[in-house]
């Protein structure tokens, strides 16, 4: 019934999806390539029965022909396609060609499977940094900064980005994820507002927490059955409210004092809830604001229902575009946060992405696989896979690079060229995000980075440390959620918010913190 | 002698059923497969299970994660969740199709008592999520048909998922509503089944149709009633994972938090594979017992029982 007693059942499973896979794949792709390469290199007789030997090509400057498994995620929106121009291109560049599989569940599902059953593709993709530390601590991935010696290329990177390079260490001091660096930046999270709207009833954006409450009010009055205030994945986005009250949503590092602190204990964070439970009483914000998904929201957004919201930035030309069809007007725009305590007006840093690419211990090319993705933290890698192909994908105008017009959007690019589709990315120029975005997005993307939060350190946990937390991690989480959409809601009263945080800490929340201090510290010293 | 003579006897048999046991054996081996051999997976409930070592070499812990389990302060609101609406489940979910069932009986149009069936087992091939979102979208309080008419009747408008006390209803309607027709079809079996004689000779005694049912369609019925519940029973502690979660929210956790769920957060969200596991054996081994209970109640009390 349960998780654990299929786990035996997984590695049946895997052989056969993976043999089911391997039929439609291209499988014999890389032996039609091999004309090419055989031209460049020498043309020997004996060479010619086997093409795929590496060692003797060391000091020509062909590409030596390699092919490489890879598990890697089919986004719904551009599924893989493996004659996408991108692979094209990276084969020409550094002679490797992928034999990609692609789960048909979750990702982390079929990695775990992967795992379990012992036969490893060379390369895996995915989407949770913490997978790849726990499965390179168990031994399953390679070291990548054992191999830093023959990556020449990563080794200035890792100088550049000493944070990025940090956040991708694992407990034990080792890495096991190619760390990314600028495709975060479509992971930023923004306040947006209804500018026409807003304009109709002579309203201006708020500036602090209180003018927000005055705001929402008015814009109630002028569309009684609308929640002006709306988001979705209810108390999640205590994250984005609470950059501007100085806390967060969890355990975070509080740079000013230097310690690990819970937010759901902070004075700030009882204010901000007080704040919420003002607006959920006068109908502010949605009554069932904790159940809201994404489609209920996208309908509050689109009939008028809700004014001001909080999510991804790219969701400016989500609604504007389509929208502007019927209503002329729409004007989806950046909001600046409103300052929730004095002197705090942020947004929270969510311009970060921990997906990435890691590299089996037991493959036979690790040294070859960590060669490839040296180029790909070299410019000429990144200007490639952020742009694609002079000439083909984008031309130079007056020093800047320019999309050819036939891609409209990002995701009209990602479709036609698999350019930064996942697996394909590690050092991405954004710039090629943002050539291709209104002029509203684009101006949000420059103000929005005035209202930057410091980047949250995120220490990594040993198997030991996680093992000591995570049902006390559990009980906290589930006390804290349960209790705050109480307060919220009403339905307890903030006369017992000392009471609740007694009661919170004597589940443990100092030992968690403990331990936080303790993972953080050692990777400071660990990045020394 | 003896033990000779009887195993002959036993290869007899087994030659003379030769084929009717060849056709058992697909069964057989789907069962050792898919249900017997996972089960050995159970020992990482014992074990500091680590999924690249694998099982075998990972080291031995004994009870520790069972302990945790016992000891974790939400142990006692998780089983009582989980007790109580694997018991409100069972108390309102199953007789429903009973009674639909006994209602489509004295239904004599054919166009009609076919109509209903195919209108109520549909609902069963709804998968969970979209029931999930069904129910979320019907009585949402902001855009929500329900609250919209109960604002139209004049009532106040109920936050129906974010009140921990309404968990419980919406949940069990919710499932009577998706699988009463298909539950149903079973008991329709059982009726079809009985001799129509004995009808006859009710009938010429005098009995009315309430008398009919009572004293003759309950009676035989009762065997596929006693059997089915007893099933039930098992599943108390192992309510449907899926619509659960899905219909959960923070605010309601205190009665919609079940086993499950936690198991859900606990072992796969933070990848504690070995505690999920000694969760599953603890209520696996409950769920026997109810079993066992009722399987023991039902032969003491009725003379129909699975042993």
């Amino acid at each position: 019934m349960g998780k654990g007693f299929s786990l035996l059942a997984a590695p049946i499973l895997v052989i056969s999806l993976l043999t089911a896979c391997s039929g439609n794949n291209n499988g014999g792709g890389s032996a039609s390539d091999d004309n090419e390469s055989g031209n460049v290199s020498t043309p020997a007789p004996a060479k010619t029965d086997d093409p795929a030997s590496t060692n003797t090509t060391a000091n020509t400057p062909a590409l030596p022909d390699k092919t490489f498994s890879f598990l890697d995620i089919s986004h719904p929106s551009w599924p893989y396609d493996q004659n996408w121009l991108v692979w094209k291109l990276l084969k020409e560049k550094t002679g490797v060609s992928f034999k990609v599989e692609v789960p048909s569940g979750l990702m982390a599902d079929a990695l775990s499977f992967a795992i379990a059953s012992g036969d490893l593709p060379d390369v895996m993709y995915t989407e949770d940094k913490s997978l790849a530390d726990k499965y390179g601590q168990m031994g399953a991935l390679a070291n990548i900064l054992d191999y830093t010696d023959i990556m020449p290329n990563f080794k200035q990177w890792m100088e550049t980005y000493p944070n990025d390079t940090r956040n991708a260490i694992a407990a034990d001091g080792k890495m096991y994820e190619f760390p990314n660096q600028g495709i975060g930046e479509t992971n930023r999270m923004i306040w947006m507002y209804r500018e026409d709207v807003f304009k109709k009833l002579n309203l201006s954006p708020p500036q602090n927490w209180d003018e927000l409450y005055t705001v929402l009010q008015a814009l109630k009055k002028a569309y009684p059955d609308s929640y002006p205030l709306s988001w979705r994945d209810g108390l999640a986005y205590l994250l984005n409210f609470g950059a501007s009250f100085n806390t967060s949503r969890d355990f975070y590092y509080d740079f000013d004092t230097q310690t690990w602190k819970y937010a759901p204990l902070d004075d700030n964070y009882k204010t901000m809830i007080q704040y919420l439970n003002k607006f959920y009483k006068e109908g502010l914000i949605p009554p069932d604001f904790l159940s809201i998904d994404t489609k209920q929201w996208q309908d509050l957004m689109s009939t008028d229902k809700a004014f001001i919201t909080l999510d991804y930035i790219g969701r400016i030309d989500f609604y504007n575009t389509p929208l502007r069809q019927d209503n002329p007007d729409y004007n989806l725009l950046f909001m600046p946060p409103p300052e929730g305590v004095p002197g705090s007006q942020k947004n929270a840093f969510t311009q970060f992405d921990q997906a990435g690419m890691m590299v089996a211990s037991s493959s036979k090319n690790v040294k070859d696989i960590m060669k490839y993705f040296d180029f790909l933290y070299s410019e000429e890698g990144k200007n490639m896979l952020s742009w694609g192909e002079e000439g083909k994908t984008y031309t130079v105008k007056d020093g800047k690079n320019v999309f050819n017009p036939d891609y409209t959007t990002v995701a009209d690019l990602r479709k036609k060229t698999g350019l930064s589709t996942d697996g394909v990315y590690t050092w991405f120029d954004y710039d090629a995000h943002l050539s291709l975005s209104s002029k509203e997005l684009a101006s949000a993307y420059e103000e929005a980075r005035k209202y930057d939060s410091v980047q949250q350190p995120m220490p990594s946990l040993t198997q030991a440390e996680l093992d000591d937390t995570s049902v006390e991690m559990t009980s906290i989480q589930k006390f804290r959620d349960e209790n705050v959409s109480k307060f919220i809601l009403g339905t307890r009263s903030f006369g017992e918010w000392d009471k609740y945080a007694e009661d919170l800490k004597a589940l443990g929340v100092d030992h968690v913190a403990s331990i936080y201090k303790q993972a953080y510290e050692r990777a400071m010293q660990a990045a020394q | 002698m003896m033990p000779e003579g009887r195993s002959n006897r036993l290869m007899r048999k087994l030659n003379k059923d030769k084929y009717l046991l060849l056709m058992q054996l697909p069964c057989l081996i789907y069962y050792l497969v898919f249900r017997y051999a996972p089960m050995f997976g159970l020992v990482i409930s014992f074990k500091n299970y680590n999924l690249f070592k694998g099982v075998w070499a990972s080291p031995w812990v004994g009870l520790k994660y069972y302990r945790t389990f016992l000891n974790s302060p939400d142990f006692f609101e998780l089983l009582s969740n989980t007790v109580l609406l694997g018991v409100t489940k069972l108390a309102f979910a199953f007789p429903a199709p009973i009674i639909l069932a006994l209602l489509l009986n004295e239904v004599t149009a054919t166009f009609l008592k076919r109509f209903v069936q195919t209108v109520s087992y549909l609902p069963h091939f709804i998968s969970n999520v979209v029931v999930a979102s069904m129910v979320l979208t019907f009585l949402s309080p902001s855009t929500g048909v329900v609250n919209h008419y109960l604002k139209v009747l004049g009532f106040h408008p109920v936050n129906f998922m974010s009140e921990p006390g309404w968990f419980r209803p919406v949940y069990v309607l919710s499932e009577i509503w998706q699988h009463v027709g298909w539950e149903t079809i079973i008991y329709l079996a059982a009726l079809t089944a009985i001799d129509p004689q004995l009808y006859e000779a009710a009938r010429i005694d005098g009995a009315n149709r309430w008398r009919q049912t009572l004293n003759i369609t309950l009676p035989c019925m009762a065997p596929t009633i006693i059997i089915l519940f007893i099933f039930n029973v098992g599943d108390v502690l192992d309510i449907g994972f899926e619509k659960v979660f899905l219909l959960a929210s923070p605010a309601i956790y205190s009665t919609a938090d079940i086993i499950s769920t936690y198991v859900y957060r606990v072992g796969l969200s933070q990848g504690n594979y070995s505690y999920a596991a000694s969760i599953d054996l603890f209520t696996a081994i409950i769920s026997l017992i109810f079993v066992f209970t009722a399987n023991f109640l039902a032969r003491k009390f009725s003379e129909h029982s699975i042993w």
